[in-house]
């Protein structure tokens, strides 16, 4: 947790150091004033306000200095949550950069932002809210450890032993709290999910009369797995404070048994010990609050741990626009199932290659992998002969040009939004690719809302595509299916393949038949392998898969309703 | 749970002006009540050894009566029943918690189970999640742990209080002096912030769409090699942003160290032996009896702390019990009365002037004036450029909203006469958007028949294509959808079908771009689909007009209007708007 919390202040640390030893020093001033108590104490329990008085002022003093000190250790506070504010956001913005583009899915991208926002405010109000009166509630007690060794070596003895036993207390309380709280969530969570579920399947549920019946069962499971946990959750909230009554409770009879020698002594020793049960009851009740702490910055180290995309040491130049695919495997996660395995493929500069295969085959993968979405697992990606490894992004952004499913767009004109593709492009320019995409009936000059929210799906993406379209990279890559549903897209990709078709090399998801027809190779993908692989003409023969994809899609395209016919 | 908790769940008899944590926290508000006494009163309990303590020194220095050992007896069994006491306000609580949470679920799913289906965009759905999930989770921290800290806090402070003047009322006044100080210094630090709060507010804002656009923009940044001006502009607000909150804090800070210095046990330490040595040089009072006040008054420091941190955290929860009220006062469909509802004569349907819109007046209606029939056992299409309220009207059909003008009719009776499940007896859908439920692929066909057998299921099941595949599965018909049946969107397509096969409704609403939405099952969706639509009163939702051309009546929708009907060769010589989209759309 401390680790993560330097390496987010990065050279900011030495505040957090600044900060901490300060807040120790205030802990250390104010038992150390506290300690002062016994000798005025004793003066005045003997009767002699005068002898007390000195002792009086030098407390009272002590009073002062703490005061003053508190002031600076709340100053120093404040610096170190500027710093995170700033410093951390800052050192979080400039790792997610180098993260590689397949990283960002929606969930990522919310979970970053929420972390980036709220989580940083969290992290820092963590000095003033948290470590100051934990640290504070820490030390005092181990400075009155030591006055109290000083006046009763017994009493002090009993202390000292305490604390290591506290500690452990404190730490198997965590473990518990942890575990109910893990517990608790996971089924709470399940709960929140059946009930989404019950809203977004809801015509279903009420045309087909499912009604409340499934949830109603689900939230009664729910509730009977929490009545379970109660008892655990609610000693865990009450542990820490029970074992440092346990230790006042033996310090007091202690104190009792030991009243008949010294008793003024006692006395005095005897509100020590409540001087030294007090913060740690209140550091007991932290413990709820740690846990959040904790969680938060769980959350951060996260981020960093995700590994950004290693980038050359010397890069080297791509040599033509060709594409090549030696041996890759690619898993997306550790222990998941291999989505490429063994791929080998050759696409030379300025052809066309069609993708087909059914979902989940890995088309989509290999066309990212082409793209350094990720890194592959094995085997290697090269385009005009030189690994995508081996080019910075740079390079390898200026070989390639791509038309997926995201088309994130940012706040501005629809012609700011092209301009992207080619900074510095000319309005005549620009104008050409909106209209080649089809998007210039629109205005160039209108504002697209915050993510494009003013404009419809469709007209989103064929902004995408005239971004796409003005680079003018040696290479495309399409993802066609995308646009399956959107008829007036389909046509201008089609069109925009028919154009580019011998000047750029060209890699296609493909779905329309058009498109496979103008293919120089097809390659066909199943289960992760490349099940066929070459010309129309030549898969064609071969009455394969690839003859049968041609089949369905002439039987889809043929497809009528008609009233009071028979099975087609 | 009864039906009568669950009726009080929904909050209704506290006035609509009570504030809505105590309308949410109604049902359980006497747990709550009880829990905070218990640990009121246990942490009284284990304030009394600090008494223990002052009356032992008493009884030691020879100042009172009684022996040393029945009191410290008395202080710890004191001690250990606060803490029992304790624990069981906890208890309470979390019980207490736990029951709100399912009456508030139970509540709300009865509650949306009622609402327009219309209302289930996938707004709402996001609506609904944020409700459920975070706000949930927020009352729960409310309602488990709230309640108890401020009975302990307040139980400690009261008694401290309570027992310090009841000692000696003027070391009492003296040693409670820091106390208002806090509060001044507090109030003090308020109004100096208020001051920057409104450039913070806007400054927190900014940050939330700087970072947004950031991140979201990497991957385009990455594929464009665009130098990062949206990280340029995050960095700009995130520095800004500092520096506000720095402006903000800067007189804060000087104020809440200062209030927290003067309750700080070591300062009110220091005040009750200042004043009571005084005190004690004046002759007021024994030196003795300052020992309970330098005992008892510096604790009083962390319970008020905690009571100030845990009312900050209140506003939060404000917020969340707003929208879980808003979830659970979602506008519901009137429902026919018993002795409204009736029967339809045969299956057809006839749209008599209907209109809808979002209340914007005549220039944005979405569909006007819609005169139709659909015939028993006709295939009607309705075609129209994207936006001319397609969709819409076939929701209508399906109930998912009311018209508000005209009506439509089944078999002579208008919908909202059609109790709720006899109407979807009648009228079934297969729509783009597929919802299977977290159940077995049996439970799902039949969703609509649970009695079904499994030779009915399995023969729906194999017109929809789909019985072969779920062979396949590693538990067949029992596998789990979202489990171990993970199907991908076209055969959840088929899925749908056999559902609607198996229910057999004389009437369907079907959108044609179902079949397009997954290539490598196409062809089976389609075959499905044809087979399916024999003999029923198919309404179509079309997107390719060559699917369309051989039904029976097809309606042009432009603008919310049906601007021509008829058959496919009359619409066509007719030379409108029909013939234009069939020009546009024949491939080239």
């Amino acid at each position: 947790m401390l680790k993560t919390f330097l390496q987010l202040l990065g050279e900011d640390a030495r505040l957090l150091r600044r900060y901490a030893w300060m807040a120790v020093a205030y802990g250390v001033l104010c038992g150390l004033t506290i300690a002062a108590l016994v000798p005025v104490l004793t003066h005045l329990l003997a009767g002699s306000v005068r002898a007390a008085a000195p002792w009086l002022a030098a407390l009272l003093a002590g009073v002062a200095v703490c005061w003053g000190w508190r002031r600076r250790v709340e100053q120093a506070g404040v610096r170190v949550g500027v710093a995170v504010l700033q410093g951390g956001r800052h050192r979080l913005g400039a790792h997610v950069a180098r993260l590689p583009a397949g990283w960002f899915t929606p969930q990522n991208t919310a979970r970053i932002g929420h972390i980036v926002t709220q989580g940083m405010m969290a992290v820092a109000q963590l000095p003033a809210h948290v470590f100051t009166p934990v640290i504070g509630g820490v030390v005092t007690p181990l400075v009155i450890v030591a006055a109290l060794f000083a006046l009763n070596a017994r009493l002090g003895l009993i202390a000292l032993v305490a604390l290591p036993l506290l500690a452990g207390v404190f730490a198997l309380t965590a473990r518990l709290a942890r575990r109910a709280d893990a517990a608790f969530h996971g089924s709470f969570a399940e709960a929140s999910q059946r009930m989404v579920e019950f809203a977004q399947a809801q015509p279903v549920l009420r045309a087909f009369g499912g009604g409340t019946r499934f949830l109603e069962q689900a939230v009664t499971q729910q509730r009977q797995a929490g009545l379970r946990l109660i008892v655990l959750s609610a000693l865990s909230a009450v542990l820490n404070a029970w074992a440092v009554q346990a230790v006042f409770a033996v310090l007091l009879l202690a104190g009792a048994l030991w009243l008949d020698g010294e008793v003024v002594g006692t006395i005095a020793a005897l509100l020590l010990v409540v001087r030294f049960i007090d913060p740690l009851l209140e550091v007991a009740g932290y413990g709820e609050v740690l846990r959040g702490a904790r969680g938060q910055l769980d959350a951060v180290r996260a981020i960093f741990a995700v590994e950004p995309l290693p980038q050359p040491a010397v890069p080297q130049t791509p040599a033509d626009a060709s594409i090549e695919l030696r041996g890759v495997h690619f898993r997306y996660e550790p222990g998941a199932p291999e989505v490429l395995r063994g791929v080998r493929l050759r696409i030379a500069s300025g052809s066309m290659a069609a993708l087909i295969g059914e979902s989940g085959s890995g088309k989509t993968t290999l066309v990212r992998l082409i793209a350094r979405f990720f890194d592959v697992d094995a085997g290697s990606v090269c385009i005009g002969g030189v690994d995508v490894r081996q080019m910075t992004d740079a390079q390898r952004a200026a070989q390639i040009s791509q038309i997926f499913q995201d088309s994130t767009l940012f706040a501005g004109s629809i012609a700011d939004n092209i301009r992207i593709g080619k900074p510095g492009a000319s309005d005549a320019e620009v104008m050409e690719a909106a209209r080649q995409a089809g998007v210039e009936g629109i205005g160039l000059d209108t504002p697209v809302g915050e993510g494009g929210a003013r404009l419809s799906g469709g007209e989103r993406q064929r902004i995408a595509i005239a971004r796409a379209l003005i680079k003018d990279a040696p290479i495309l890559l399409v993802d066609e299916a995308t646009a399956a549903l959107d008829a007036e897209n389909q046509a201008v990709i089609a069109a925009t393949l028919a154009r580019l078709r011998g000047r750029c090399t060209l890699v296609v998801i493909a779905h329309q038949l058009s498109t496979v027809a103008m293919a120089d190779q097809i390659v066909v993908l199943e289960g992760g392998q490349i099940a066929e692989q070459g010309t129309p003409a030549q898969l064609r023969a071969r009455q394969g898969r690839y003859a049968r994809f041609l089949a369905q899609r002439e039987a889809a395209k043929g497809w009528r309703i008609a009233p009071g016919e028979g099975p087609r | 749970m009864s039906a009568h908790d669950t009726a009080a769940a929904v909050p209704s008899s506290p006035s609509a002006s009570s504030g809505p944590l105590r309308r949410i926290l109604h049902p359980v508000r006497g747990r709550l009540a009880c829990a905070a006494v218990l640990a009121a009163v246990g942490s009284m309990l284990a304030l009394v050894p600090l008494a223990g303590i002052a009356h032992v020194a008493r009884i030691a220095l020879g100042q009172g009566g009684g022996s040393v050992g029945p009191v410290v007896a008395a202080s710890v069994a004191c001690l250990f029943a606060g803490m029992a006491l304790v624990l069981a306000g906890e208890l309470v609580a979390h019980l207490a918690d736990n029951r709100l949470t399912h009456g508030l679920r139970v509540a709300a799913a009865r509650r949306l189970a009622q609402a327009p289906l219309g209302w289930f965009t996938s707004r709402a759905s996001g609506e609904v999640k944020q409700a459920m999930q975070d706000d949930i989770a927020t009352l729960h921290g409310l309602t488990a742990h709230f309640y108890t800290a401020v009975g302990r806090a307040v139980g400690a402070v009261g008694v401290s209080v309570v027992y310090l003047f009841a000692l000696d009322w003027r070391l009492a006044i003296a040693a409670l002096l820091p106390f208002p100080g806090f509060f001044v210094f507090l109030r003090r630090a308020m109004q100096a912030s208020g001051a920057g709060m409104q450039a913070f507010a806007e400054r927190l804002g900014r940050i939330n769409s700087a970072t947004v656009e950031f991140v979201g923009g990497i991957p385009v940044v990455k594929a464009f090699g665009a130098a990062g001006t949206a990280h340029g502009g995050y960095r700009e607000v995130v520095d800004g942003f500092a520096e506000a909150f720095a402006d903000f804090t800067r007189p804060l800070v000087v104020s809440m160290a200062h209030a927290h210095a003067m309750i700080a046990p070591v300062t009110v330490l220091g005040v009750v032996l200042a004043f009571g040595a005084a005190f004690v040089g004046l002759g007021w009072m024994a030196p003795v009896d300052v020992l309970p006040f330098a005992l008892v008054a510096p604790g009083i420091c962390a319970p008020l702390l905690l009571l100030h941190t845990l009312l900050h955290d209140l506003q939060g929860a404000t917020g969340a019990a707003q929208r879980v009220l808003a979830l659970l006062e979602t506008p519901v469909l009137a429902q026919p009365a018993p002795d409204q509802q009736q029967a339809p004569v045969g299956h057809a349907v006839r749209f008599e002037n209907v209109g809808y819109g979002y209340g914007y007046g005549e220039a944005h209606r979405v569909l006007s004036d819609i005169r139709f029939t659909l015939e028993p056992g006709t295939v009607t299409a309705i075609v129209g450029p994207s936006g001319a309220g397609k969709s819409t009207l076939a929701r209508l059909l399906l109930r998912f909203f009311d018209p508000e003008e005209g009506r439509i009719t089944l078999g002579g009776v208008d919908l909202r006469h059609i109790e709720a499940s006899q109407l979807y007896r009648r009228i079934g859908f297969v729509l783009q958007e597929v919802r299977l439920v977290h159940a077995s692929v049996r439970d799902n066909i039949a969703l609509g028949r649970p009695s079904a057998s499994q030779q009915a299921i399995e023969d729906a099941a194999r017109a929809a294509n789909i019985h072969a595949r779920i062979l396949a599965l590693p538990r067949g018909y029992d596998s789990v959808v979202g489990e171990d049946a993970q199907f991908s969107g076209g055969e959840r397509q088929r899925v749908s079908i056999a559902r609607a096969v198996l229910l057999d409704p004389p009437v369907m609403v079907l959108d044609e771009a179902t079949a397009s939405a997954d290539a490598g099952n196409e062809a089976a969706i389609q075959d499905a689909l044809s087979r399916f639509a024999q003999g029923r009163t198919l309404l179509v939702i079309a997107h390719r007009l060559d699917t369309v051309a051989q039904a029976d009546r097809i309606l042009v929708l432009d603008g919310g209007v049906v601007v021509a009907q008829g058959r496919h060769a009359e619409l066509l010589a007719r030379g409108g708007r029909y013939a234009r989209l069939w020009a546009e759309g024949q491939p080239c």
